[in-house]
């Protein structure tokens, strides 16, 4: 069984033309901030913070699931951060560096709480309710376009912890499975083992949302 | 020399559904399918995982942390908090 271990604690550089720069456009005024930042100037760490709090505290609720959590965690990617904005090179887009300083500082967290929590072994073992279904039965109620984005992002709180952390990482943040593989210290194809059984796992909850407000 | 039979139209639902990971990362346009022309539940699970994953990638950060984080990161700065973060501040 492949397990959730942590192998860099710190910001790797990312490639530089992977798809999550979708999620990252420049910013107006950040290379300057990120300038004086460097060197030491604490006004535009505050800039850095206010241009960035938003996605790194979202990032960090929806990895976790926790609001006291995510908080704390922000807190720690930020002072990671004020720590090592110096080591920043340029070779990515600063924000694509921050965000996995961020998922880092989460998945740290989430191994030093231990691994039962966050092991992906828990979504490994198929059963009824996770593994696709493969009975031809009647039709069934079908997702498209009755999702909102409330109803979903709560679908995804509901996640298994093993599951949310790979579909938060490659759907909802753009990262390929080999980013994920290497982060999870697992294999690629486990990567998209857990993003499949994820994404059924969402098909189940949102149906049966759908269902219960259909009897309602 | 390997012999290989016509999958699409061999497949049955569980061996489709095995199949479907690899076939969504190939980023191949399932519509056409052998298979999903002739079974329209495994046509709604392809449609729905489509949808589901469309939408997350529609998902925008929208949460803001309380105004206690940015207080917090400023005491610990202020403390010389260079290592150790999260103990020098605990959450509030």
């Amino acid at each position: 069984m492949e397990r959730f271990v942590l192998m860099n604690a710190g910001p790797t550089q990312p490639r530089p033309a992977n798809q999550h720069l979708r999620r990252n456009p420049p910013i107006a005024g950040e290379q300057e901030a990120i300038t004086k930042a460097q060197n030491g100037d604490g006004r535009a760490f505050e800039t850095l913070y206010a241009m960035h709090k938003r996605r790194v505290y979202s990032l960090c609720l929806r990895m976790l699931g926790n609001v006291a959590e995510a908080e704390d965690l922000t807190q720690e990617a930020f002072l990671q951060l004020y720590r090592k904005i110096a080591t920043f090179r340029g070779d990515s887009a600063f924000s694509t560096w921050l965000h996995r300083l961020a998922v880092n500082v989460v998945l740290m967290h989430l191994r030093r709480k231990g691994l039962p929590q966050v092991s992906l072994e828990e979504t490994l073992e198929p059963s009824q309710d996770d593994g696709p279904r493969k009975d031809i039965g009647a039709r069934d109620l079908t997702l498209s376009g009755s999702i909102d984005r409330v109803t979903l992002e709560r679908a995804i709180e509901n996640l298994p912890p093993g599951y949310r952390l790979v579909f938060v990482l490659h759907d909802v943040e753009g990262y390929e499975h080999n980013e994920i593989a290497e982060m999870l210290d697992c294999s690629i194809g486990n990567s998209k083992s857990q993003l499949h059984k994820a994404r059924m796992k969402l098909r189940d909850l949102l149906k049966t949302g759908q269902r219960k407000e259909q009897i309602a | 020399m390997i012999v290989m039979r016509a999958p699409d139209k061999t497949m049955t639902c569980a061996e489709f559904q095995d199949a479907l990971p690899e076939l969504f990362e190939s980023q191949a346009d399932l519509s056409g399918h052998e298979h999903l022309k002739s079974c329209e539940n495994c046509a709604a699970l392809v449609r729905d995982l489509q949808y589901i994953a469309s939408q997350a990638r529609l998902l925008l950060p929208i949460h803001d942390p309380s105004p206690a984080v940015w207080e917090n990161i400023q005491q610990a700065i202020r403390q010389g908090g260079s290592s150790g973060p999260a103990a020098q501040a605990p959450r509030k």
